[in-house]
């Protein structure tokens, strides 16, 4: 085994979700997180749903290689499409969130990290458009689907870096 | 584009100006547990917690703590002791992490000159470490005490499914010192923030107890003469509609608007605070009554050191109980609770059968009840700022509507702002 192959099998991985499973499709990041419990190898990343909390992301990618992140995003009206987000080529809009008196959003945190000097070196963020965020409503279709894409996404993407690729 | 943003339009201000003089503003805020309420219609009394818990993700405890008071009232349950005290050891832990999130990483920058928390962290590090510490610390006793962080569940009526052993909460101490040092270096820094000079002469409405800086229990008292028990809620307090928005506004019938809150317990049971909290206030320069709404985050801020102090007198006089839960027996009846969420009087009403199935619900929180008052302070912040740019007055608006931490349900846009000139 080579010295990167080998150094990539070690490498730590951690995908969090954020989102209200009570508000339709914020939910996508949850769904995903529950897809991934059942397929990913033993010991291949850990999964860290942090529900409502997203300040408590800060913490829980403190000390990882790679972080992938999963989250609803606004329609921008094509509900389900999927963004694939690499933060080592991209940059990801924060600011948004500014009005907010309850609550920080994902890019928020990822930038805290980043300003503290605790981020993953490598950040992936997975951002699904959704339809609808009403209370008590179920996640809609094209946001069921894409979750499922997502996972597979996600599998594939944890193999790679697993492997070195 | 605002990529990542989850929700829209859930909040909005706006402001009618004629002649340079602002005539009226007018705050919609969502109210989420209207839709709880109607959840709720024929379940059964044990499911109350885990729905309500989910009305809020920053301050679940509250809601659930409330609930299972008022499944006690209607049942004739009575919890104390160890039981009791491990109720305010988990409030505490929710009063530290939604108020260290809330002074730090929401409301601090307004009082910098920073667009957000971001720009604070990248020349406040250690105070944004300080906060996310501090959320670690509560959001361990929540985790200890309620089973998760997010949506705990280990709260039932009667008490808990399972309770800590000293040994389990031992490893809380140091933590809780550390922390309790970081809540008072926090309280000093805030207090050297930049205020508006602004008072109002609030009705002040907290929970009053005879002995204790209060989380569960009291009557409902006012700076204006209210001292009712929470069962009477409805004879002094009522919800009008108004036109420019969903949500109801909660009143007092005879005075109108009121505020609950940190400020509201703060002025209310200045004299139950610890020695050491009350000298810590008068250091941070705050009277025991503060009027300055923009004040209200050193008061937050002391509330955190307060809560600090609080689980570990708590934890140093623990042993465990001997059963998790005192018997909880359903019988056809109404039942009320009120707690301090971490933004203010959190009140309950629910009516059973005879089963425990729920016929009605009626929750009323905090964010409801301060919608008045936090227009009044719109009103009075907004008419000096009229002829400034629309930036600005969204931008110092915002400061006031935050000083008040209104809960949202998480969504993430929150004020859309419109002025009309005439």
């Amino acid at each position: 085994m080579t010295a990167g192959a080998a150094a990539a099998a070690t490498r730590r991985i951690i995908v969090t979700a954020t989102g209200n499973p009570w508000r339709g499709d914020d939910a996508v990041g949850i769904l995903v997180l529950r897809a991934l419990a059942d397929r990913l190898p033993k010991g291949a990343a850990v999964l860290f749903d942090g529900g409502c909390d997203v300040p408590s992301l800060v913490d829980a990618w403190a000390g990882f290689d790679t972080a992938i992140c999963v989250d609803a995003c606004a329609s921008t009206g094509t509900p389900g499409r999927i963004r694939r987000i690499d933060l080592a080529t991209q940059a990801l809009p924060h600011g948004g969130n500014k009005g907010s008196s309850h609550a920080i959003g994902l890019a928020e945190a990822i930038a805290i990290t980043r300003a503290l000097s605790q981020a993953a070196p490598r950040v992936i963020v997975y951002a699904v458009e959704g339809a609808g965020f009403d209370l008590g409503a179920p996640v809609t279709e094209p946001v069921a689907a894409a979750a499922a894409r997502v996972t597979e996404c996600i599998l594939a993407e944890v193999a790679a870096l697993r492997s070195g690729a | 584009m605002d990529c990542l943003a989850r929700v829209e339009g859930e909040g909005a201000l706006e402001l009618r100006v004629a002649d340079g003089r602002l005539e009226s503003a007018e705050l919609r805020i969502f109210e989420p547990p209207r839709f709880f309420e109607a959840f709720l219609r024929g379940r059964d009394y044990l499911e109350t917690p885990d729905i309500v818990a989910r009305i809020c993700g920053i301050c679940p405890i509250a809601y659930q703590m409330s609930a299972v008071h008022a499944i006690e009232n209607a049942f004739g349950a009575s919890v104390d002791g160890p039981l009791r005290a491990l109720r305010r050891l988990v409030y505490c832990g929710e009063w530290i992490e939604s108020h260290a999130l809330h002074v730090v990483m929401l409301h601090a920058p307004d009082f910098l000159g920073f667009h957000d928390v971001v720009g604070l962290a990248q020349e406040y590090p250690d105070r944004v470490r300080d906060a996310l510490a501090l959320k670690k610390t509560g959001n361990a006793i929540i985790r200890l005490l309620g089973g998760r962080e997010v949506h705990p569940v280990n709260v039932r009526p009667g008490g808990f499914y399972r309770v800590p052993d000293r040994a389990d909460l031992e490893p809380l101490v140091p933590q809780l010192e550390t922390a309790r040092e970081r809540a008072a270096g926090l309280v000093r820094w805030v207090a050297t923030f930049p205020f508006p000079d602004m008072e109002r002469d609030y009705e002040f409405v907290a929970l009053r107890h005879p002995h204790e800086y209060p989380f569960n229990e009291g009557r409902l008292a006012s700076n204006r003469g209210l001292d009712i028990d929470v069962s009477e809620y409805e004879s002094e307090f009522e919800e009008r509609q108004v036109p420019h928005s969903t949500a109801l506004h909660s009143m007092l019938k005879r005075r109108g608007a009121y505020l609950t809150g940190p400020m509201a317990r703060y002025a209310l049971n200045f004299d139950r605070l610890p020695p050491a909290i009350q000298a810590l206030a008068e250091e941070a320069g705050l009277a025991p009554v503060c009027r300055n709404p923009f004040k209200s985050i050193v008061v937050r801020a002391t509330e955190i050191a307060y809560a600090c102090e609080e689980a570990l007198r708590i934890i140093s006089g623990y042993a465990a109980p001997d059963m998790p839960a005192v018997p909880v027996t359903p019988r056809a009846a109404t039942g009320f609770g009120c707690t301090e969420a971490p933004r203010g009087i959190c009140w309950h009403r629910y009516d059973f059968d005879a089963n425990g199935g729920i016929r009605t619900a009626r929750i009323v929180p905090p964010t409801a009840q301060n919608q008045p008052s936090i227009e009044a302070d719109l009103a009075a912040v907004a008419a000096g700022l009229v002829d400034e740019p629309d930036e600005v007055i969204r931008a110092r608006c915002e400061q006031a509507i935050r000083n008040y931490d209104p809960c949202i349900s998480c969504a993430t846009h929150f004020l859309r702002l419109k002025v009309e000139h005439h």
